[in-house]
């Protein structure tokens, strides 16, 4: 040992040594007891299976062609194949929108085949603005709004979850917009609910102010997560940004899912959401689907990430 | 050690707990199925809960700074996660109420005490 200030005696390194080891060792112990705790708080878990699977798909936009995704038909039977794979049947498939690129015939006819290939009980859609272009949506209902209300919104319950479908894509100005009659549904539809009955939304565009200068809100939502306001547990799942993102308000979670087509920017990088074109492996990356599933007395949904690869 | 070293071994390691209690109780009440943040609220907990221990029986000064780091990342990251999103995760406020204020203050004890502690440190010996 010498009198420099900064050397370390071998029983010095040992001691430390140990310190650090203690310091590893009961960051592990510590991480396993609460997984251990998050999972026995989980009782249906227990039993092997959630009260509610589903599985979200977004933004196919068949029909369209550019050098962002030269095949979206083949990149959206890729989202089938995922979804027929995950290994149990899902309770429902949502499509969150932008199911076609041009809402023309030929795409919606295209679309609704491919789906009947989906390994599910029950499809959902809700529209985007591309499937609406020219017509208001009336091809759209025409081919996905038997048995919705209004412009082609919805509800239904599953599995004790209240499952509202919006359509916020009609009235577009630069923001999403749910309008009169739509609010009024919605206030209707949740009156007679107890305030602990779990509430899942669907909508394409957001209903939170994702990137308002790009259109990424919706600008009545505020009104309608007014209603939502008494309900412990809201989650509102939307498609339209092309890209994973999440977002907590209270007692709503809002998920933002990504695209079988093409990703689109990140917000506020570049001057318009245009088409990003990434190289062939990247951009099996950035697409995919998503599964959701809800337990019974779990506040919160789960939800898993899962590229087209 | 002197009473004041006491004082602020066992001040650091409850300021610590308590940032990895209210992060482990978010983790197990739905934060853990959010990706990445998930993890992230994992190892933040167990991490900080196995500083506070190690700390409050007299562990070396190096701990403290670790400490000091980790509430200083959490801070950064609560930050992040409130302007320009973190892993594509983003929170308004001071939502989840009243975690979210405690985990900052207690991060912001633990930064003021550590450095408190190497204020003293260099003082004493001169």
């Amino acid at each position: 040992m010498t009198d420099a200030p900064h050397t370390m005696s071998r029983r010095q390194l040992i001691r430390h040594s140990a310190w650090f080891g203690a310091a590893v060792g009961l960051a592990v112990v510590g991480g396993e007891v609460i997984s251990h705790v998050a999972g026995t708080a989980d009782a249906a878990r227990v039993q092997g299976r959630p009260t509610l699977r589903f599985a979200q798909v977004s933004d196919s936009h068949i029909g369209f062609m550019g050098k962002a995704n030269s095949n979206v038909a083949s990149s959206f039977s890729q989202a089938i194949d995922r979804i027929n794979n995950l290994g149990y049947t899902p309770d429902f498939v949502i499509h969150t929108g932008d199911l076609t690129h041009l809402a023309t015939p030929d795409q919606f006819d295209q679309v609704k085949q491919m789906m009947t290939g989906l390994g599910t009980p029950h499809v959902f859609t809700v529209p985007g603005e591309h499937d609406s272009v020219d017509d208001a949506g009336q091809k759209y209902r025409s081919a996905f709004g038997a048995g919705t209300r209004g412009d082609g919104w919805y509800s239904f319950d599953i599995a004790g979850v209240h499952v509202i479908a919006l359509v916020n894509t009609l009235n577009l100005k630069k923001l999403g917009r749910l309008g009169v009659d739509q609010l009024d549904f919605v206030a209707k539809d949740i009156a007679a609910l107890p305030s602990d009955t779990p509430i899942i939304v669907f909508s394409h565009i957001p209903l939170f102010a994702m990137y308002p200068d790009w259109g990424w809100g919706t600008d009545d939502a505020a009104q309608v997560l007014s209603y939502l306001r008494r309900f412990s547990s809201v989650t509102c799942l939307n498609g339209h940004v092309h890209q994973i993102f999440s977002k907590t308000e209270g007692n709503v979670t809002f998920y933002s899912g990504t695209t079988t087509a093409y990703p689109l920017p990140h917000p506020g990088d570049g001057p318009a959401p245009k088409p990003v074109t990434l190289p062939a492996a990247q951009l099996r990356d950035a697409l995919g689907i998503r599964e959701v599933s809800y337990t019974r007395g779990q506040n919160a949904l789960a939800l898993k990430e899962r590229t087209l690869q | 050690m002197t009473l004041a070293g006491v004082l602020s071994r066992t001040g650091i390691a409850a300021a610590v707990a308590v940032s990895g209690v209210s992060h482990a109780y978010l983790y197990i009440h739905g934060y853990r199925h959010i990706p990445t943040i998930g993890t992230a609220f994992l190892v933040q907990a167990s991490v900080s809960l196995a500083l506070a221990a190690l700390i409050l029986v007299g562990g070396p000064a190096w701990l403290r700074w670790a400490a000091a780091m980790l509430a200083g990342g959490s801070l950064v990251a609560f930050g992040l996660s409130r302007t320009v999103g973190l892993f594509g995760f983003s929170e308004r406020g001071w939502q989840p109420s009243p975690h979210a204020a405690l985990s900052a203050v207690a991060e912001l004890l633990t930064v003021g005490l550590c450095a408190v502690f190497l204020v003293e440190g260099r003082r004493a010996r001169g």
